[in-house]
């Protein structure tokens, strides 16, 4: 373990290089945040107003939330770099260091974009109450177990990413599949919660990726249950396994396929 | 005792056969075909402790493919290979442990650490004690003189400064073996001739066995006791450098400035590489005639100035290639 927290530090610490262009990248996020503000404000005639359950304070936390870990998360260039790495045969480099490939992916993006997640959550927060003139109340107890919620949904996705990358030992080019996921993930999970699809497809979205990478973290926020809030961490852990399980395969399969290029 | 065993080592790789033109991408889409190429056939080698073996071979020999192979990056198609008793296909992890790798042509350093961070790291991934990873960062600090720059980002660094450090990182665990891949690729000859005394110290001081991979004569020719030639994926030539160069330094290199032309037009034994009225230059088969007896032709009388020398190791190895493809 000690080694992937070096992983995660190494990267941390490079990362610290970039902060510049994380406070430049945070605009194209708060532009989609104005623009939702806006289109809740007009939809809403009265603040107070429930539409399928949330109020329009509830409705931008929730679109802040799910902006922020879906942006901070940098899974096209992280589904790029897989792809990438395995086309050209420069996997091969980490192959023969005495790590497992999936963790060191998981530690070295989660400590690339650890810098830019806190940055997004705290201008996002700023934005917010600027935007809206209040906090939902929150004890301290549920902010942390937001937060954790938070780093798990961003080790799902970045498993999730892995899985589309690892595609490429098998395909000539997987990026498509990630584009794909991406547009998924963008009207399914961060723009609108799930109680706003038809009651037949619900089901489906709570078993979906969704649930545990977009929608339960911001639900916590917005309407924090202690219940609730186990039911979304024990849903996310199992996620955790399973995405984790599949890469796995998919990584002994692939490298048994792999062909580097020079050699 | 022998680190490194290869038997029958063999890798095949199936590679997309496309025709000419939108009409052959349309065709390849429908009915993909595919071609198989043998990167490796049948090579056989073993290579004992504290030995620096060199692995050389023209592009596309499979020389990569082998390397590759031996240290578990790549899975052969058959045959057997044991890497300090471990099966790199079956024991990778373990064996990674156990040997270096540095590959001239890519980084392993963090650009934006300092290599001293960066060895930290290295320390840490392969489960070194934090005290050890100290002791052994200055103890390889010195030796491969890293005192200016051990605290500057490995991106202000220059390709000589970094290949050393490339070096450091793949000593940290104290490696049986080390693969070096091309380590002088890109350097200038005082960096390149720096970094061959530096490996040459580190085997010493270490006994650690050093199986290079390279095409400058000069990395072979000043670090290596034994060559493996390889071409075609064939195993062609596994022999001492002593060996080779008396086997195959048959032939000199003479350089004559005359005072009057002479004809050596069928001689036999004696090829004239150039012949420019009163500057000659032959090559003299010493199988077939003795250099005293080439002199004796020109007449030393005759002669200005002269310079007798070997051919290049360098022409020895690319008649050798040659010679295979032959």
């Amino acid at each position: 373990m000690k080694k992937y927290v070096f992983i995660f530090k190494s990267e941390f610490m490079s990362s610290l290089q970039y902060i510049l262009n994380v406070i430049f990248g945070f605009i194209g996020y708060a532009v989609i945040l104005f623009v939702f503000f806006q289109l809740w404000e007009y939809l809403y005639s009265d603040p107070n107003e429930l539409i399928n359950g949330y109020t329009m304070s509830e409705m931008v936390w929730y679109v802040i939330i799910t902006e922020i870990l879906w942006s901070s998360l940098g899974g096209r260039k992280l589904c790029t770099k897989i792809c990438n790495d395995i086309k050209s045969g420069n996997i091969a480099y980490n192959i023969c260091k005495p790590y497992s490939y999936i963790g060191y992916v998981v530690s070295s993006h989660l400590g690339s974009i650890a810098v830019k997640t806190a940055i997004y959550f705290l201008l996002g927060m700023i934005m917010g109450f600027f935007f809206l003139g209040g906090f939902p109340k929150l004890s301290l107890i549920s902010i942390l177990l937001i937060a954790f919620s938070s780093i798990l949904s961003l080790g799902i996705s970045t498993l999730l990413i892995l899985i589309i990358g690892l595609f490429s030992f098998f395909i000539e080019d997987a990026q498509p599949f990630y584009w794909l996921y991406s547009k998924f993930i963008l009207i399914v999970g961060t723009l609108f919660p799930i109680e706003f699809f038809p009651k037949i497809v619900r089901p489906i979205l709570n078993y979906s990726p969704i649930f545990a990478i977009c929608y339960g973290p911001a639900k916590l926020f917005v309407h924090f249950d202690m219940l609730y809030a186990l039911q979304v961490i024990g849903i996310q852990f199992i996620y955790l396994v399973v995405v984790y399980f599949i890469c796995t395969l998919l990584y002994k399969k692939g490298v048994k396929k792999l062909n580097v290029n020079g050699g | 005792m022998s680190v490194i065993e290869v038997k029958n080592l063999c890798k095949t790789f199936k590679v997309k056969k496309k025709e000419k033109g939108l009409k052959g991408s349309l065709k390849s889409l429908w009915k993909p075909k595919y071609k198989k190429i043998e990167a490796v056939q049948d090579i056989s080698f073993s290579v004992e402790k504290g030995e620096m073996i060199a692995f050389i071979g023209p592009n596309g020999a499979g020389k990569s493919t082998t390397i590759k192979m031996l240290t578990g990056i790549l899975y052969p198609d058959s045959g057997d290979i044991s890497i300090l008793g471990f099966d790199p296909k079956k024991e990778r992890k373990n064996l990674a442990y156990e040997i270096g790798t540095v590959f001239g042509q890519k980084e392993q350093l963090w650009t934006h650490l300092t290599p001293y961070d960066n060895f930290k790291f290295f320390g840490a991934i392969y489960d070194i004690p934090e005290q050890a990873v100290e002791k052994k960062i200055e103890e390889l600090k010195g030796l491969f003189e890293l005192e200016d720059f051990i605290n500057t980002p490995v991106r202000n660094l220059s390709l000589g400064q970094r290949i050393r450090c490339e070096i450091v990182a793949s000593l940290i665990h104290n490696p049986k073996i080390l693969f070096l891949d091309e380590p002088t690729i890109g350097l200038d000859p005082v960096v390149k001739e720096n970094i061959r005394s530096l490996i040459k110290r580190m085997n010493k001081e270490y006994k650690t066995t050093v199986f290079l991979t390279s095409h400058d004569v000069g990395d072979i020719e000043k670090l290596c006791k034994r060559v493996v030639i390889v071409n075609h994926g064939k195993l062609v030539l596994d022999d001492s450098m002593e060996n080779l160069k008396y086997h195959y330094l048959n032939k000199k290199i003479v350089e004559a400035k005359m005072k009057e032309k002479v004809n050596l037009e069928g001689e036999d034994g004696i090829s004239i590489l150039k012949d420019k009225g009163y500057n000659l230059k032959i090559e003299v088969d010493t199988k077939k005639k003795s250099v005293a007896d080439a002199l004796k032709l020109l007449n030393p009388d005759n002669i200005v100035d002269i310079n007798i020398s070997n051919i290049p190791l360098e022409d020895i190895i690319s008649d050798i290639y040659q010679g295979e493809e032959k």
